[in-house]
Formats: structure tokens, C-alpha cells, sequence
């Protein structure tokens, strides 16, 4: 390139030369050398010493112009090299920076986004400072209940929407929880939980509204992460969600944790809640549970946890429309075997109290309580102070591995058949009993033994399947026997003969 | 249980009575890091000493224009310490969080200390750039934030144009030309001056960089004298800084008391010492007289004089559809 670039240039010059010699000829200040160049070229032929001395000059010249140029351009390349080389040396500098600004900013802007997330665990909205909480949640539960020799009059076979419940729950202003959740399962609309929580920090923390009593172990354990479809005899005895306000707490990063609260006061276990007081009177409810070796590198400690709840409240008006008392315990099957008598009304002081524990170790499970509800009932001039128990143990075992805990089974393969994936696969058992405080049947006042049992025992079980972690199906069987009916085995008597039930259960959760 | 009700008030009581812990946040611009952990350092102690009380202080630095949007957003500052008056009303405007004349409040209005654009330019200022003319000419490459974010890069533009209507008679659309000139230079806009700096200085972008005079200062000391030099233009702008106690936040924080004293103490000695040192402009005339090597002898404009104030100079230039919209053009 340089080459043909000389070329050029030594042409150019000798051009210039004939252009000036024949420039010269109508020149008036003649120059006789360069007029005498193209006569001479125009020969082509030899020529005289003068003519040669002429052309020798100009060669001279022309060498001299070419080295002129060879200096020139080897002065001026590396200057107008180095000159590109710092411009795109600049050029890539800017814009490596605008593409780092570029990436401040948008990590800036991203931090200014409200974050939405859909997964496993529901869907949550979330402004950008995490301040403002938006989650829903889901639980359906469809099951089936088939009841054997039963002469066909007792528990209807068939299919139950059991729970249906969308779940509203978030955080507002950082540190005010909220929980809104109805259910439209069974076949009355009502309001489940409906509540806000307000964290100063996670020991201290203030709950108003409508919320689970905080007594019973397994009645506190989630809805989704129960054993079996339904709850044990001892469930019976522990007052379900109530009215009121409760300081709770973790402590030592959350090894132990505390409930107390006020509340209306609710009756041993039953399905239907209310909105409101039935009576004056308030109750007090807690519960202590504590876990000491849960942060602890002691394994096979560290998830045992242990505690106690409990309930009272002074005086119960036995004037009120309302009884104050449960409607009737229930079974597994959920029919009632036992129910006070007409006109028996709770009246003075009721208390209950709850040892219970649970402990999880891998794929092993087991949850126990006992429970005592105390009760003062009156019927017209009688009154007596019963004392009805109860208590159940459980157990677990997840057949494939994955660790048994309070709040369920994580399967590590979630069920995907082509992949040759089952999901995890659970078996339980469990025993529980009820006895009803005998007083309640002295002269048939406050029971009637030819109507109620005094007491039942069930044992159960079944084999759960997480198809993953939010799909998962039950199947059980339980059988209960009553104790202490007198009457006769009349259809649609429920303690007449023991019941036998399979369950079944397709549930969502998210 | 009236000797536990006693025990638990006068328990209460003394702990009423004890020091206190306070905890206040000054929301402020891009380059006054330097400045105000020194600062905060000497009010702690100064407010102990008075007090008993001790005192932390958090820092958040920004572009001014975003550190304003980010408290009119909800960032809790006690006070605001930005690059210009606008910024402050636009919290008291938008949020209502202080009242409309907090300027009024500290003496200078609300301005402990004062600051000006210069050039920061290579060792040897191989441009040979000497004035705000050299800087538009073809083929000089200039740094400078983004005025739409950048409290210093408003102060920076503004003593660019006041710069062109001095020179041209005050001939507008000359020094929408000139002010257009100078943007054509400029290959990347940072969104704060502290970008804008590392932009110049560890990158290695751009012939010189339109700098607050403490920030050129600061680079020369942060990265040495032997790689910069300032130089200061004939004229510029006296940028004025202001302060304020955010009033809402700082009565929901229960911080007014120590807040305000907070910003009174900037005018203090020690304050204006501390300003000083860090290159900033003091208002105390014995305590600039004393620091005066540290600052050249310009001729400074105001944004009142060549500009209407800053709510006119904002609407002309800097809002949507303004100059700047009308004459930057991203490269």
C-alpha cells in the first residue's frame, strides 16, 4: 500500500515537472532547463551531457522528494495512530461506564419496583420496601367419609367439601400482620380467622381479633399438616378459635414461645364459631411451649418440644340463652357421642389444662397431649363441678425419607411419573380417648346415658401421599368404641356400636 | 402491689431520667461524605458534652434532585442537608413535611456554607483549558452529572450559561447555542457528582470535569496532585447548599430539639471550621479569611441575579421540555 502510494506520489511530482515545463512555455520568465524537458522526453533518445545532467538532477530530486515523503509518513503514522488508538480507547471507556451506570440505575429502579412472586408458597404482592405485604393463600380439602356397619343410618357415606378457604393474609407498615380467612366449606359460610398482629419484635408481639385459642397442640397445628383428616378425641376438650386480644412472643430465637391473651371465652370444641360474646364473663388463655435444644448441634433434641395450655374464666351466668357449653363431642367420624341435657347450662368457673409435646427426628413423628376440662354446670337447682379428660398420642413415619415435622412433609422428589418421581409417602397411627366426668350421669341430670356415652376410644390409621408441596391425599381408617351407653341400639343412635370409617382426602394448599 | 406499682414508676422514672440515645438521619447530596463524617463526629461529641445524650448520625448521599425525591417518598430523614434550595421545596411542596418559607429559619438563608463550579482538568492541562469558552470547543470531551438528578450538575450548567449571557450581552439564544455546544461534549451524564467524579477520575473519561470546587479538591487529594489540577474560571456560580430539619419526621422521631441543633451548630465555629477544611466556603468571615488559601478569587453570580431564583431557572431549563431537554441529545 505504502509502495503504490510512492508510486503516486515520485508520478505526481514528474507530472508536476512536465506540467510546469510545458506551463513554462507560455511563461514569460522562461525557465530554459524545464522548457527543455519535454523536447528532450519527446526524443526519447540518448541525448547530450547537458540533457543527461539534467535528468540526473531531476532524479535527484525526485529521491529527494520521495525520502521527504518516507519521512514524513513515518513521522505522521504513529501520531495518527496513537491519536485513533486513545480515541477508541475513550470511546470504549465511555461506554463501559454508561453500561455501569446503566446497571446502577437499573438496580436502582428495580429497588423502587413492588415485587411480585408467585410459587409453592401462594402469591405475594410486595411493595419495594417490603413494608406493604400482600399474600393469598389457599386451602381446599375434599373428602370422602365411608361409615361400616353402621345398619346404614349413622355418618352419611360420601363425598364433603371440608375446607374451602382462601386465605388473605400480608403486612402493612412493616410491622402490623394481618390474617382474613372465611370458609366456605362444610355447609356454613364462616369466618375463620380474622385478625391483626402487630410486631414490635418477634418477642413482643400484640394480636386482636379472631383467632385459635392458644391451648391445644393439635387444634394450634395447621389445618394442612394434620395426621389424619380429622382431629382426635382429645381435640374435643380445647376451645377452637375465638374473640379476643393476646401478647405472644418467641423467645431465644424462637426456642420458647408464649400466649396470653383475653378472650370471650369459648366452649370445648366446637365446629361453628361465633362473631360475638354470649355472655359477660371473659376468659384467659395461654400457653407456654418450649423447644431448648432447637438451635442447638444436638440433633436428636432438637426437635422436641414440650409445654402446657391452659384456660380459664371465673364465672360462666347460667341465665344466659346460650348454655356455655359444647354441643356435643364428637368422633372421628364426626358424630357426636356425648351431649349434655336439655336445659344444663355452664354456671361458675370453667378451666382447662393442657400438657402436650411433640417430637421429630427425620422421617420420625410423634405428638401428644392431655387434656383436663373443668366446668361448673347447672340445671335448675343442680349443680355440680365436672371434670371430663382426655388425651392422644400419634405417630409417623415418612416412608421415603423426608423429614416429619409440625408443619408437614416436604417430599424431596415431588410426584412427576416420567421422571419416575412419587413424591413422599407417610404412615400414621394414632390412639386417643375421651372420658366424660361420671357425675355427668348421676340421676340422668346434666346426661342422659341412654343418649350419650361416657366416654370413647379410637385408634387410626393411615397413609398420607405429599405429591409435592402443595398437592397431597389421605387415606385412613379409624375405629371408635363408646363406653357407657345404656340405651338401646336404635337407628341413628351414634354410641349404640363402635364406628368404623375410611377417610379420604385430596387437599391444595398454597 | 402498691409498693410494685412504686417500684416499677420510679424504675421508669429513672430511666426517664437517663441519657438518652438518639438517632437521626441527614439526607444529603453526592459529595459532602467527607464532610459530614467529620462533622458528626464533632456535633456527637459536642451534643454529650452538653447534654449527656448520645447522639448517632446516619448518612445517605445522592443526587440531590433524588435524595429529595427519595424523602418525598418516605425516607425518613431528620434533616436534609442538599445541593440547592429548589430541592428542600420540593419536599415542602409535594410531601408537606416542613413549611414553605424553611429557609428563613437559620441565618444566611438556611446556607452555613457556600461553593462554586471549577474545572478539574489532566496534569498539564494538555487542552489548555482556561475558561467555560475553551471548554465547548470541538474536540474537548467534558464530565458533568446529569442536572435532572444532580444538584452540582445544575449549579454546573447554570454557571456555564450565566457564563454565556455575561459574555454575549445577555443574548439568550447565543447562550442556548453556547449551553448546547458544551453538551456535545459531553459523552456520558452520571447521575450525581460523586459519579461524575469517578467517571473522570477512575475511569479516565473526558478532558475535564465541571466540579463542585470541594469535590476537585477532594480529588486531588484522593487521587493525587500529580495526576489533576483545578483550574478556575474567570466567572462561576456561588452555589448555595442549604439545610433544614424535615418537621414531620423529626416530631414523629421525637428529634426536633437535637435536629435543629444539629444545622445551628454547622454555623458554629467548629462548624465553619470543619466546612473549611473540607473545601466548602464558610460563611464566617474570620474563619474564611483564615482557610482563604484554600479557595480562588472569582467572579461569582448568583442564581437570583442571572436567573430569575430557583424556581424560575428550574422551569426554564430544567423541567420536562426545558433548555436542557430541548439541547442535550444523548450521544
Amino acid at each position: 500500500m505504502k509502495t503504490e502510494l510512492k508510486k503516486l506520489i515520485v508520478a505526481a511530482v514528474i507530472g508536476s515537472q512536465f506540467v510546469r515545463g510545458s506551463l513554462a512555455q507560455d511563461s514569460t520568465s522562461t525557465n530554459a532547463a524545464q522548457v527543455q524537458i519535454p523536447a528532450y522526453a519527446a526524443d526519447g533518445a540518448g541525448g547530450n551531457t547537458a540533457e543527461a545532467a539534467e535528468i540526473k538532477a531531476l532524479k535527484q530530486e525526485v529521491e529527494a522528494l520521495v525520502q521527504k515523503v518516507n519521512a514524513l509518513e513515518a513521522e505522521r503514522a504513529p501520531a495518527q495512530q496513537s491519536a485513533t488508538i486513545q480515541d477508541l480507547d475513550q470511546k470504549v471507556r465511555i461506554l463501559s461506564r454508561e453500561r455501569e451506570n446503566d446497571q446502577e440505575a437499573a438496580a436502582a429502579f428495580a429497588k423502587t419496583q413492588p415485587k411480585i412472586s408467585i410459587g409453592s408458597s401462594g402469591f405475594s404482592f410486595a411493595s419495594a420496601d417490603s413494608n406493604f405485604v400482600a399474600q393469598l393463600h389457599g386451602l381446599v380439602q375434599l373428602d370422602s367419609r365411608t361409615f361400616f356397619e353402621d345398619g346404614g343410618n349413622n355418618g352419611n357415606d360420601g363425598f364433603l367439601l371440608r375446607r374451602a378457604r382462601p386465605i388473605f393474609t400480608g403486612t402493612v407498615f412493616h410491622d402490623f400482620d394481618f390474617n382474613f380467612t372465611p370458609d366456605f366449606g362444610g355447609s356454613v359460610v364462616q369466618i375463620q380467622d380474622a385478625f391483626v398482629n402487630y410486631r414490635y419484635n418477634p418477642a413482643i408481639q400484640l394480636q386482636a381479633g379472631k383467632f385459635k385459642s392458644p391451648v391445644g397442640l393439635e387444634q394450634l397445628q395447621s389445618d394442612p399438616y394434620t395426621s389424619f383428616n380429622e382431629r382426635s378425641l382429645a381435640n374435643d376438650l380445647v376451645p377452637n378459635r375465638d374473640l379476643g386480644i393476646a401478647f405472644k412472643g418467641d423467645v431465644f430465637n424462637g426456642a420458647v414461645s408464649y400466649t396470653l391473651g383475653l378472650f370471650n371465652g369459648a366452649p370445648d370444641y366446637n365446629g361453628t364459631t361465633t362473631n360475638s360474646s354470649f355472655q359477660d364473663d371473659k376468659a384467659f388463655a395461654g400457653r407456654l411451649f418450649a423447644q431448648p435444644w432447637k438451635n442447638s448441634d444436638l440433633g436428636g433434641l432438637r426437635g422436641l418440644g414440650f409445654g402446657i395450655g391452659g384456660s380459664y374464666e371465673a364465672s360462666h351466668p347460667n341465665t344466659n340463652s346460650a348454655t356455655g357449653l359444647t354441643p356435643g363431642y364428637t368422633s372421628d367420624g364426626q358424630q357426636k357421642f356425648f351431649t349434655y341435657s336439655s336445659g344444663v347450662n355452664a354456671s361458675g368457673a370453667a378451666w382447662r389444662v393442657s400438657p402436650q409435646a411433640y417430637y421429630y427426628y427425620g422421617p420420625f413423628g410423634l405428638l401428644a397431649e392431655y387434656v383436663v376440662s373443668d366446668q361448673e354446670v347447672k340445671k335448675a337447682a343442680a349443680s355440680t363441678d365436672l371434670q371430663n379428660t382426655a388425651w392422644e398420642v400419634s405417630g409417623s413415619w415418612v416412608l421415603t425419607g423426608e423429614d416429619a415435622s409440625y408443619n408437614g412433609v416436604t417430599p424431596l422428589h415431588p410426584f412427576s411419573p416420567h421422571n419416575g418421581q412419587w413424591g413422599a409417602w407417610q404412615v400414621v397411627a394414632r390412639y386417643a380417648a375421651l372420658d366424660v366426668d361420671n357425675k355427668a350421669f348421676t340421676g340422668s341430670v346434666f346426661a342422659d346415658p341412654t343418649k350419650s356415652a361416657s366416654g370413647a376410644g379410637a385408634w387410626s390409621i393411615g397413609l398420607n401421599w405429599y405429591l409435592n408441596k402443595n398437592i397431597r391425599a389421605n387415606l385412613s381408617f379409624s375405629h371408635t368404641e363408646f363406653d357407657g351407653f345404656t340405651g338401646k341400639a336404635a337407628p341413628g343412635v351414634v354410641p349404640a356400636q363402635a364406628e368404623n370409617a375410611l377417610f379420604s382426602r385430596v387437599q391444595l394448599s398454597f | 402491689m402498691k409498693i410494685i406499682l412504686s417500684i416499677i414508676l420510679a424504675t421508669s422514672l429513672a430511666a426517664a431520667a437517663g441519657a438518652k440515645e438518639i438517632k437521626l438521619l441527614n439526607v444529603s447530596y453526592d459529595p459532602t461524605r467527607e464532610l459530614y463524617t467529620e462533622y458528626n463526629a464533632a456535633f456527637a461529641k459536642y451534643w454529650q458534652a452538653k447534654t449527656g445524650d448520645s447522639v448517632t448520625i446516619s448518612q445517605s448521599h445522592g443526587g440531590s434532585g433524588k435524595q429529595a425525591q427519595a424523602v418525598i417518598n418516605g425516607l425518613e430523614a431528620d434533616v436534609v442537608t442538599l445541593a440547592l434550595a429548589y430541592d428542600i421545596d420540593a419536599i415542602s411542596q409535594q410531601a408537606k413535611l416542613l413549611p414553605a418559607d424553611w429557609q428563613k429559619r437559620l441565618p444566611n438563608n438556611s446556607t452555613p456554607y457556600t461553593s462554586t463550579i471549577v474545572f478539574l482538568v489532566r496534569k498539564g492541562n494538555p487542552k489548555k483549558i482556561k475558561d467555560w469558552d475553551d471548554v465547548v470547543k470541538k474536540g474537548v470531551t467534558v464530565v458533568v452529572a446529569n442536572p435532572k438528578t444532580s444538584g452540582g450538575a445544575r449549579w454546573a450548567y447554570l454557571a456555564a450559561y450565566a457564563y454565556a449571557l455575561e459574555t454575549y450581552g445577555h443574548d439568550d439564544a447565543k447562550a442556548k447555542d453556547f449551553i448546547t455546544k458544551l453538551y456535545k461534549n459531553v459523552p456520558v451524564l452520571d447521575s450525581g457528582a460523586r459519579g461524575a467524579t469517578v467517571t473522570f477520575a477512575q475511569r479516565d473519561i473526558g478532558d475535564v470535569l465541571l466540579a463542585w470546587e470541594n469535590e476537585a479538591h477532594l480529588a486531588l487529594k484522593e487521587f493525587g496532585a500529580d495526576k489533576f489540577e483545578i483550574v478556575t474560571p474567570p466567572l462561576s456560580i456561588l452555589a448555595e447548599p442549604p439545610v433544614s430539619v424535615v418537621d414531620k419526621n423529626a416530631k414523629r422521631h421525637h428529634t426536633t430539639e437535637v435536629a435543629t441543633e444539629y444545622l445551628k451548630y454547622l454555623y458554629s465555629d467548629e462548624g465553619q471550621e470543619i466546612a473549611a477544611k473540607n473545601f466548602y466556603r464558610p460563611r464566617n468571615e474570620d474563619i474564611a479569611k483564615k482557610y482563604a488559601d484554600n479557595f480562588s478569587q472569582l467572579k461569582l453570580v448568583t442564581v437570583d441575579q442571572e436567573f430569575g431564583g430557583w424556581a424560575n431557572a428550574q422551569k426554564t431549563h430544567f423541567a420536562d421540555g426545558g433548555v436542557f431537554d430541548q439541547i442535550f441529545q444523548p450521544q
